[in-house]
């Protein structure tokens, strides 16, 4: 089972946070299919979250997602999807960081928008986004 | 052996003797070639003692020196205020605290090259200046754990600029001298550093230091600068803000959720009112006026602006009637999730959500709420104490008591606090300085403390 990881703009600027997530990757026993730095544009970044289109926070997420070269991953493990969620933490950061506060995002959030990570909730989401962001990665696979 | 020992020991013992009567004699002989040391005190007129502690990994305490030690992560955090060496060689005159690094202004000797400004910390995005790796490794320093000197850009090299005034977001940097030029540095992906947006500029090993023109501001002195984590703000001498950078949460109060790249002045209820502070750290911001009135704007989805209202994203001043009760305000400090005020009593007021300070419940204050002030040291044996000053960072808040003693609360980011552990901390706590704390200032997960000695 797969899933889809993005660390966010903010974390990898910051190489203690980016070593330590990786480093959590790496102790939960996930095997990384794919890696890779990417820099969203406005168009990109609005398309990629195109269901969140229409929220309060739509404009906020997309500016920030813009802001730097942010690092997606393709994970590989059992369950990988409720794991790295659960790895993850809550999306609200003020909330988060007392009700997990050892969760990735309780560790190196900083408010809820600058929330560290991304994980895809869902086996459709999953196949989604990383049509988005790694074009022609199914098709590859099935050759 | 025995009688070796002895005369051995009987030998040592004349010889010191006779140094001893020696010394006597020159005593009374003549007291002025006696040598006389005299330990010369470093006149300081600010701070001499400086305090850090916190995560120490990113280098934003400025205290390893050994980069043997800081590899082999022995040096995660420090959970007790640790005295910092650069605080004695330099006389510091403000100082902040960023995401992950620390920027302190200095003042100017001959000895130290005449730098005004050094920093300590990440620098991937160069919020503390260019730094090359010396040898064979051609490549810019990301993390610096040791404050190093800025060189800021000036028209001729004679001209020394004293800095009065830094501030930092989350990745830049702020310089205010004390001529009124202002410099940025750092990260601009959202206008924050007052230029021109550049698409896909790369940040690490920049070399751009910006001297922001007067014409900017219409040719008005700025006495005040003030930072939240992607949002500068500039206040001139006649109280007026300018503002620019990220304002998706409305956090530059210009009246829209678009970046804002140039400093604009900011309108609303703080049109014809003198404003005399500025507080932010995260996304929301508040203001003070000179008769003690509160404004605020920004992120407000933890009703830390706006008590009673869905409103989330406020981007115009407002006047937070609310606060007419409290009596005159003469100190505020704008959280990520909360507010927080001090009234010319010296009381403490908070609303918003987090560990606020009332308990181990981690819930919404819908209302301003007093601080009960027994907790900061007021008692029947010292009823005259009182809270002088107010900070605070994303999630932890910090107050100074007329006794200079230190209180910190909140969450406990890698030991932010310095009460020895890493544990939250429910109510106003002392935290362990060994000094007199004259300022403090909270960054993301490390704080830094300007001191006096307690003599």
């Amino acid at each position: 089972m797969i899933t889809f990881a993005m660390i966010k703009p903010h974390a990898v600027k910051n190489p203690v946070a980016l070593s330590h997530i990786m480093q959590i990757i790496k102790d939960n026993n996930f095997n990384i299919i794919r890696k890779s730095r990417i820099k969203f544009n406005r168009k990109s970044a609005e398309k990629f979250y195109e269901e969140h289109h229409g929220r309060f926070y739509f404009n906020r997420l997309v500016t920030f997602m813009t802001s730097g070269e942010a690092e997606v991953l393709i994970l590989e493990r059992e369950n990988a999807i409720t794991k790295w969620r659960e790895l993850l933490g809550p999306t609200k950061i003020f909330k988060c960081i007392y009700s997990h506060p050892s969760s990735i995002r309780g560790l190196y959030g900083l408010t809820d928008t600058r929330n560290a990570c991304h994980g895809s909730d869902s086996p459709e989401s999953v196949s989604k986004e990383i049509e988005k962001v790694f074009p022609g990665f199914y098709s590859e696979q099935k050759n | 052996m025995s009688l070796l020992h002895r005369k051995l020991q009987n030998i040592v013992f004349n010889s010191v003797r006779s140094i001893s009567k020696l010394k006597k004699r020159k005593i009374l002989q003549d007291e002025s070639s006696f040598e006389v040391y005299r330990i010369k005190p470093k006149t300081s007129t600010t701070h001499n003692k400086i305090y850090v502690w916190g995560m120490q990994e990113t280098g934003a305490l400025g205290l390893a020196t050994s980069l043997k030690v800081h590899k082999h992560g022995l040096t995660t955090m420090k959970k007790y205020p640790k005295r910092m060496p650069f605080g004695e060689r330099f006389e510091v005159i403000d100082a902040a605290a960023g995401y992950g690094f620390s920027i302190f202004a200095v003042e100017p000797t001959e000895e130290h090259g005449n730098y005004t400004l050094y920093g300590s910390g990440l620098n991937t995005d160069s919020q503390i200046g260019y730094h090359k790796h010396l040898g064979i490794i051609n490549k810019p320093i990301e993390l610096l754990l040791y404050p190093a000197p800025i060189e800021l850009p000036m028209k001729s090299p004679d001209e020394i600029h004293r800095v009065i005034k830094v501030g930092c977001g989350r990745a830049h940097t702020v310089v205010l001298t004390e001529q009124g030029v202002i410099f940025t540095l750092g990260n601009n992906s959202y206008g924050q550093c007052a230029r021109i947006i550049i698409e896909d500029e790369n940040y690490l090993g920049s070399q751009v230091i910006n001297r922001l023109i007067p014409e900017l501001f219409e040719n008005k002195r700025i006495k005040d600068i003030a930072c939240g984590q992607d949002h500068t703000m500039f206040l001139t001498e006649n109280g007026e803000v300018y503002s620019c950078g990220w304002s998706a949460d409305g956090q530059t109060g210009l009246g829209t959720y678009n970046n804002q790249e140039l400093p604009k002045l900011v309108e609303g209820d703080i049109k014809k009112e003198k404003i005399i502070k500025l507080s932010s750290t995260g996304d929301a911001v508040l203001a003070m006026n000179d008769k003690g009135e509160v404004f605020g704007w920004g992120n407000s989805e933890y009703n830390q602006i706006l008590l009673d209202s869905d409103e989330q994203q406020i981007n115009v001043p407002l006047h937070l009637k609310y606060l007419k009760n409290i009596g005159k305000v003469t100190d505020i400090a704008a959280g990520g999730s909360f507010s927080m005020i001090l009234n010319d009593e010296g009381n403490v007021f908070v609303w918003g959500y987090g560990l606020l300070g009332f308990g181990p419940n981690v819930d919404f204050c819908k209302e301003p709420k007093l601080i009960p002030p027994t907790l900061f040291g007021r008692n029947s044996f010292n009823p005259q104490n009182r809270i002088i000053s107010i900070n605070c960072g994303l999630y932890h808040m910090a107050a100074i008591n007329s006794d200079n003693d230190l209180f910190m609360w909140g969450r406990n980011k890698f030991g932010c606090l310095g009460i020895g552990h890493d544990n939250d901390q429910y109510f106003p706590f002392k935290s362990l300085v060994g000094a007199k704390v004259h300022r403090v200032f909270c960054g993301v997960d490390h704080s830094i403390a300007l001191c006096k000695l307690f003599i």
